[in-house]
């Protein structure tokens, strides 16, 4: 266990939650993401249909829409969180995405679960390296319930900005990974939980623009 | 004594409605209205909307209180801050109500179990439904389904006006009448 | 599952079904709706959230990258800058609805619902901005050209930090979606508007960002108004 990591990168999350993030109430942000999730369900509806909404195609969007936002937040982050340095290793990485980043951008720390893979300091020793954030509360979920038409909650993964958000940031990093959801409240599971996994380091430096 | 409580949206449409009995006084929790009272409550209930917006232009608080009675029925009203409101319509013995002019031979019935329940109805809440405790325990009840209608409504994928169907929400107003009616 | 005909004639019986009484034919019971949502066994659901809870907060820049998403969203719909105004300001709508009723569900004992122009715009002015923003708005005025024109100006919208719009849109205003949430907030609490838009006020070195919202309350709205005066005073 990286205990030495973790307690300076919570420290780090604390200090610059505290001083250098400008704050505003969260219940505007959850209305707002709320106002989002609802519009891309009314717009994206199953092909020759006008009222049922195609769960998967909000996936997707709300995927594509978290990854355009990853690109611009890794450096709002790089900037703020000068004293982290290079992570070096996937470790590291999952530490200070869940003590700073997390912490920074929405005041949650989530729990760092389930690894999977080389140990620490062996990065590229094959095989994936995976692991799993489990949120214990998600402030973009207030007094979410999903709709009660028998498929949401089987297809529909709420807070799926959050995996393209990873997955953006970590590219311009040199990253690429795979984040999903694996399990969420919203769909009566027991908790919310998302799984991310390294799929290989970028070498070479790749163009940063997604269009 | 028997209770029904209603949601009425901004277009006067029903959202939500529920039936219940008094569950003090060894009260069994159950409603006993007559077969007819069943649309006859919406009609009265209904009716008591022409009430509420004569009083709601005058009165800033969010429970109006007793606003209009129909035989022995009374209706209490609460107003959301998004003009939703909340009926309850409370009753104390269901079966002295003569809802239509001709009762079907059924006219001997009522008058000994009026008189056998006198006595025990009168302390009720709803034979008194003017006095400051019964308002005060409906003011309390409408607060509590108040709580969990702002609840409900937070949720993105609730329209206004969309009728409430969460078995949580129906749960909570059982419980809460439970506890103060 | 007998069902009603449309020529209810006496007497006839559908095909196929079997009545003693001939003279009915029974409606089919209400289908009621099964819900069906899964909830955890162990986690609480949303009726057992603390509403008054006091409010966390988060961080501006996860609201500026949602708010940010939704606008490049609607723009992408959309082609004049008003027709993109039109789309926040409908996205901002049932937000209004909401925060009228948390608002005044927190405010408990003393709470009461505004009767008069007077305490709706100071309601809005007010609670609601601070309840959003963490401040109350700058100012409250009435046009003095149409009686049933207000303005409130805000300095500085929360919303439109880390917005640069460009120029060839540079009569967008993003607070249109603020302005959606007054709009919503009007209509719930019985005020109808004509509409509530959001303006650049010119001339304002101090404050580049100042934006007036301009509330148009309709015609039966100020009648009634004036009548509860008349009662009252």
């Amino acid at each position: 266990m990286a205990t030495a990591t973790t307690s300076k990168a919570s420290r780090m999350g604390e200090e610059i939650w505290k001083t250098r993030v400008d704050k505003i109430s969260a219940e505007v942000l959850t209305l707002t993401y709320g106002t989002l999730v609802a519009q891309l369900c009314r717009d994206l509806t199953l092909p020759n249909t006008a009222s049922q909404t195609d769960y998967l195609a909000v996936n997707a969007e709300l995927d594509r829409m978290g990854y355009a936002i990853g690109l611009r937040l890794i450096e709002d982050f790089l900037a703020k969180s000068q004293n982290t340095g290079h992570c070096s290793n996937f470790r590291e990485v999952a530490e200070v995405i869940s003590k700073v980043g997390f912490k920074m951008f929405l005041n949650v720390v989530p729990e760092v679960r389930g690894w999977q893979g080389p140990p620490a300091g062996e990065e590229g020793a094959g095989g994936p390296v995976a692991f799993s954030l489990v949120l214990e509360e998600n402030p973009l979920a207030e007094f979410v319930e999903l709709p009660d038409d028998g498929r949401a909650q089987d297809e529909l993964w709420y807070s799926n900005v959050l995996c393209g958000v990873l997955r953006g940031a970590l590219e311009m990093v040199q990253m690429q990974v795979e984040a999903r959801f694996t399990s969420d409240v919203l769909r009566g599971h027991e908790s919310t939980e998302m799984r991310v996994t390294l799929v290989r380091y970028l070498q070479d430096e790749l163009p940063a623009d997604d269009d | 004594m028997s209770y029904h409580f209603a949601i009425v949206g901004t277009r006067d449409n029903p959202l939500f409605d529920l039936d219940f009995g008094t569950s003090k006084l060894g009260g069994d929790g159950l409603s006993h209205f007559k077969p007819e009272a069943a649309h006859m409550n919406q009609f009265i209930l209904h009716a008591s909307l022409d009430m509420v917006e004569e009083v709601q232009w005058a009165n800033k608080d969010l429970y109006l209180k007793k606003i209009d009675s129909y035989q022995n029925n009374s209706i209490h009203c609460f107003l959301t801050a998004t003009n939703v409101k909340f009926l309850l319509l409370m009753n104390p013995d269901p079966s002295a109500t003569p809802y239509s002019q001709h009762t079907p031979g059924t006219t001997t019935s009522p008058p000994p179990r009026a008189a056998a329940n006198a006595k025990h109805s009168a302390t009720l809440l709803a034979a008194n439904p003017s006095s400051p405790q019964t308002e005060e325990a409906v003011r309390v009840f409408m607060g509590e389904v108040y709580e969990s209608y702002v609840k409900c409504t937070l949720n993105p994928f609730y329209r206004a006006n969309q009728i409430i169907t969460s078995p949580i929400f129906r749960s909570r107003v059982q419980a809460a009448a439970k506890k103060y009616l | 599952m007998p069902a009603a005909t449309d020529d209810n004639t006496y007497g006839v019986q559908p095909p196929g079904l079997d009545f003693k009484d001939s003279n009915t034919i029974p409606l089919p019971p209400p289908k009621h709706f099964q819900p069906s949502l899964r909830y955890p066994s162990s986690r609480k659901t949303i009726y057992d959230r603390n509403l008054s809870r006091p409010s966390s907060t988060t961080s501006l820049a996860s609201f500026a990258y949602i708010f940010n998403t939704i606008i490049t969203y609607h723009h992408a719909k959309s082609g004049s800058v008003s027709e993109i105004e039109t789309r926040l300001n409908r996205a901002g709508y049932p937000i209004g609805i909401k925060m009228l009723d948390l608002l005044l569900y927190r405010q408990s004992g003393k709470a009461v619902r505004p009767i008069r122009l007077l305490e709706l715009l100071q309601f809005i002015h007010g609670a609601l901005w601070r309840g959003l923003f963490g401040r109350a708005a700058d100012a409250l005025e009435q046009s003095t050209s149409k009686k049933n024109e207000y303005m409130i100006v805000d300095n500085e919208p929360v919303v439109n930090t880390y917005i640069s719009i460009p120029r060839e849109m540079s009569q967008l205003n993003c607070a249109a979606f603020v302005a959606g949430i007054i709009e919503g907030v009007c209509d719930a609490a019985a005020f109808g508007t004509e509409g509530v838009t959001a303006h650049w006020a010119e001339g304002d070195e101090m404050w580049p960002g100042k934006t007036i919202f301009l509330l148009k309350f309709q015609e039966k709205v100020i009648e009634r108004d004036e009548a509860i005066k008349a009662s009252v005073g």
